[in-house]
C-alpha cells in the first residue's frame, strides 16, 4: 500500500480502526439530524414566536431537500467503481457512469448551498429584516452547511473501510 | 449470576429514574410534548439492530461494501439519538416548553438510552459463549 501513497503524511493509525469508522458513521447521522432540526427549529419558531410578517414557507425547505438528495446520491455510489481504470469494471463504462452520477450528486449538494444563500439574500437581506427574523435565513444556511459536513464525514469514513478490510483479509 | 442480578436491578432503577424525569418534565408544566423524547430514544437502537440482522457477517471482506446495510442502520441510529436531544431544545427555543422541562427531559432521555445500550452490551456477550 505504501508505494501507492501520494501524500507525504500518511494516515494516522487510529483512522483505520473499525471503531473510528463506526464513530464516523454515527457522527454523520447525528450531523444530518442536527441539520434537519435546525431547519425545523426555524420553522417552529416562525409559527409560534415570530413577530414579523416573514414566515417560513416551502421555498425555505427547498435548498435542504436538494442538499439531502445530493447527499443520498453521493453516498449511494459504489466507491470502488470510481477508480476502475483496469479492464475489470470498465466493460460497459461503469466508471464513466459512476462519475456522471457523482457529478449530479455534487451539483445537487452545491445547488442546495447556493439556494440557501439565495433564500437568505432575497427573502431576508433584501427585505432588511431585523435580527430575530434574520435568524430564519441563517438557519437555512447552517442546515445546508451541516448536510455538506455530514456528507463529507460519511464519505471519509466509508473510504476508511477499504484499507481496513484489506488489512483484515491479509 | 449474582453480578447479573445486580446489573439488572441497577439498570431498571436507572430506567425508572429516566422515566420519572421525563414524566415530571411533562406533568409539572401541563405540557405533554416532551413525551416524544421517550419514543425517540426507545426507537433509536432499532435500526442498528434490524440492519445488523439483515447483513451477512461473511460478506464484509468480499466486495468491500457488504456492510452498507450496517452503515445505514448506524446512520439512522445517530439520527435518532441526535433527534432525542434536539427535540426538547427546539420546543424550548420556541417557548412551547420551559427550559427546566427541556433539561429534565434531555437528562431522562439520556438515562433511558444509556440503560438500553448498557443492557444490550451486558447481555450480548453472554450469548456468544
Amino acid at each position: 500500500m505504501s508505494e501507492e501513497r501520494l501524500w507525504k503524511f500518511g494516515k494516522p493509525e487510529w483512522m483505520n480502526s473499525a471503531t473510528a469508522r463506526g464513530a464516523g458513521v454515527y457522527g454523520a447521522g447525528a450531523l444530518f439530524s442536527i441539520a434537519f432540526f435546525v431547519m425545523l427549529d426555524a420553522s417552529v419558531w416562525s409559527k409560534h414566536k415570530n413577530g414579523s410578517a416573514i414566515h417560513i414557507s416551502f421555498i425555505d425547505w427547498l435548498p435542504l431537500i436538494f442538499s439531502a438528495l445530493g447527499m443520498l446520491i453521493i453516498n449511494s455510489i459504489e466507491k470502488t467503481r470510481l477508480s476502475a481504470n483496469s479492464f475489470s469494471y470498465s466493460g460497459s463504462g461503469v466508471a464513466w457512469k459512476a462519475r456522471v452520477v457523482l457529478f449530479l450528486g455534487f451539483a445537487s449538494l452545491a445547488g442546495g448551498m447556493a439556494g440557501g444563500v439565495t433564500v437568505l439574500v432575497l427573502k431576508y437581506v433584501v427585505a432588511e429584516a431585523p435580527f430575530p427574523t434574520l435568524y430564519m435565513g441563517i438557519a437555512n444556511l447552517i442546515a445546508n452547511g451541516l448536510v455538506m459536513l455530514s456528507s463529507v464525514v460519511l464519505w471519509v469514513s466509508q473510504n476508511m473501510e477499504d484499507e481496513y478490510s484489506y488489512n483484515l483479509s491479509l | 449470576m449474582t453480578a447479573g442480578l445486580k446489573t439488572i436491578i441497577s439498570l431498571s432503577f436507572v430506567l425508572a429514574i429516566g422515566f420519572l424525569l421525563v414524566i415530571l418534565s411533562c406533568a409539572l408544566f401541563k405540557q405533554y410534548l416532551p413525551l416524544l423524547v421517550v419514543a425517540t430514544f426507545v426507537f433509536a437502537p432499532l435500526p442498528n439492530w434490524i440492519c445488523g440482522r439483515c447483513s451477512n457477517p461473511d460478506d464484509f471482506v468480499s466486495e468491500g461494501s457488504g456492510n452498507a446495510v450496517v452503515d445505514f442502520g448506524r446512520f439512522c441510529t445517530g439520527f435518532l439519538v441526535a433527534m432525542g436531544i434536539a427535540l426538547p431544545v427546539i420546543l424550548a427555543h420556541s417557548e412551547l416548553i420551559r427550559v427546566p422541562a427541556m433539561i429534565m427531559s434531555i437528562a431522562g432521555g439520556v438515562l433511558i438510552y444509556g440503560t438500553i445500550i448498557s443492557f444490550g452490551m451486558f447481555f450480548q456477550e453472554e450469548q456468544e459463549f
